[in-house]
């Protein structure tokens, strides 16, 4: 029917020798709620002018989304609210089970590893050192109830360290490295502003070092001189740490600074993919056209 | 004289057509069919008037446009030559600064960094160590009579000039084998003006090969080696400087 998960399939020796080039590599993500019938996917999306089938009643929040993003490249996900870009990127992190597709990170047995296919434990595992998340609102990625440093430590723990002085230490260049004043390490994080706790949001992501992180919404809703600090300090650390990035967001100023490429989704499918200042200057879909002219005006 | 010199890019039949589904999915032509070939070396300037094709030639070359029919075949230093209308999107990013660079009138994505880091960082991009490459922006931005009390305050507060110059010194520093220019010295007062003309006749004696657009036919008539006039998205004439631009003046008078 389409809709099963691809089952895993042994890279071949140029698969082998193209891993080399990829860090996360997503094909055919789909995510239907409700009943996942084909007849859902076929009279859904862009053409259709809706994510949601008359058929069938099903919402077909994300279908048939491939990329592939190397490590030191930020790639961005672009679109309306509504359009499958969150979908995707929970997908991913496991916050959400997808229908069918694939996902696979270089690093995990040398990206033969079906990640879709791993228990919920294995999956939060991965979260710890693999792929890191920075979420729109900070009450995801961070307990509210504990301090910046518990924040970052829980994480550090998490990957093994035991030594309180060590610890203390890393949480402590963690926090510099993204511009939290150190005096308010012992803080509870509920008591920072939204630009502060997205700061502390990036450490804990970034606390084990994972190879990719995806940013979901990372500056929005913050005061727009915050926001350009965050952004700022975002494009600082995805160049610096050579991480392989997926960039959510409806907002072209983000995709803009931080991407070199990107994919824009509307109704749950991917309308079209290009290199972003291409996407920006010369966008080729109707609706890539109409997003980029009310982003223009 | 140029026949000697390497293609170092080579541009055939290369047409751009938009197609504005906003406005009645209407379709508007910009190229019909250029063909354009630039050496090391060699600075060819683009002329004619507004809406001619210039600013669009550079923009499929540099691919922010996507060309509709045609290629555009660059030779790397490597020198195994790839079209970079049919290349992917991971390939081309890859290309560009380094081996094709793009200096428009304005600073990209106004970063909050300072004109030295900034520089610097196009030249540690490009292959360079980072002390030198430090060396050479201090250099480059001396050269471009930016104050250095502005060296390290955040680009977004500098005038349109000196961002203008700040952008030039980044596009320029260990330059790309290819470089576009589109009116890089638009916004500058006449003494900083003759300085960044200074550092960009420099490229053209460095072998760089030079694609341009300038509005002043004074900035032509000292740095191209060729001068290529457009008109209607297509290639009108092309010549020695001096002949296509007396043949401007002509029609300007």
């Amino acid at each position: 029917m389409g809709v099963q998960r691809q089952r895993l399939v042994p890279p071949t020796e140029w698969e082998r020798d193209d891993m080399t080039h990829w860090m996360l590599k997503v094909e055919g993500l789909g995510k239907i709620h409700g009943l996942p019938d084909v007849q859902s996917v076929t009279d859904t999306g862009p053409d259709h002018a809706t994510s949601k089938s008359r058929l069938t009643g099903s919402v077909v929040a994300a279908w048939d989304v491939s990329f592939e993003v190397a490590a030191g490249e930020a790639l961005g996900v672009i679109g309306e609210s509504g359009s499958g870009k969150s979908t995707v990127m929970r997908c991913i992190a496991g916050d959400q089970p997808a229908t069918t597709g694939s996902v696979r990170l270089a690093r995990v047995s040398d990206g033969a590893t079906e990640i879709l296919d791993l228990d919920g434990a294995a999956r939060r595992r991965l979260r710890v050192d693999e792929l890191a998340v920075v979420y729109q609102d900070p009450a995801e990625g961070l307990d509210l109830q504990v301090t910046a440093g518990g924040n970052v430590a829980e994480r550090l723990t998490a990957a093994g360290w035991r030594h309180f002085g060590d610890i203390r230490a890393r949480a402590a260049e963690l926090l510099s490295r993204t511009e939290v004043p150190l005096e308010r390490m012992d803080d509870l994080v509920g008591t920072f502003s939204g630009g502060m706790r997205q700061r502390v949001q990036l450490a804990k992501a970034l606390a084990n070092r994972p190879p990719i992180v995806l940013l979901d919404e990372p500056t929005t809703g913050l005061d727009a001189s915050v926001a350009a600090g965050v952004l700022d300090l975002i494009r600082n650390v995805l160049e610096e740490l050579g991480l392989a990035a997926v960039v959510v967001s409806h907002d072209f100023r983000v995709i803009e600074m931080l991407t070199t490429r990107c994919i824009v989704m509307h109704h749950g499918r991917v309308v079209e993919a290009g290199l972003t200042d291409q996407l920006l200057e010369d966008p080729h879909h109707p609706y890539s056209q109409r997003l980029v002219s009310a982003a223009r005006s | 004289m140029s026949a000697a010199r390497k293609p170092v890019v080579d541009i055939s039949q290369l047409r751009k057509t938009f197609v504005l589904h906003t406005i009645d999915g209407r379709s508007v032509e910009a190229l019909r069919g250029v063909d354009l070939v630039v050496h090391e070396g060699e600075h060819v300037a683009l002329a004619g008037s507004s809406g001619a094709g210039k600013s669009s030639l550079l923009k499929c070359v540099y691919r922010t446009y996507l060309p509709t029919a045609g290629s555009v075949v660059l030779t790397p230093r490597s020198g195994v030559a790839v079209d970079l209308v049919t290349l992917s999107d991971t390939e081309l990013a890859g290309l560009r600064g380094r081996e094709v660079g793009y200096v428009s009138q304005f600073l990209r994505a106004e970063p909050r960094r300072g004109p030295l880091d900034i520089v610097t960082r196009a030249g540690v991009y490009r292959g360079m160590p980072r002390e030198q490459a430090r060396d050479a922006a201090v250099e480059a931005l001396r050269r471009l009579n930016l104050d250095e009390g502005l060296w390290d305050v955040h680009a977004t507060v500098l005038s349109g000039g000196e961002k203008q110059r700040v952008n030039l010194a980044a596009g320029t520093i260990s330059p790309p084998r290819l470089l576009l220019l589109d009116e890089p010295v638009s916004a500058l007062d006449p003494a900083n003006r003759e300085a960044a003309l200074d550092l960009i006749a420099d490229l053209t004696h460095q072998g760089v090969a030079v694609l341009s657009v300038f509005h002043d036919l004074d900035a032509m008539a000292r740095l191209a080696t060729r001068v290529v006039l457009m008109r209607d998205g297509h290639i009108a004439h092309e010549g020695a400087p001096h002949h296509v631009l007396d043949l401007l003046e002509g029609v300007a008078r």
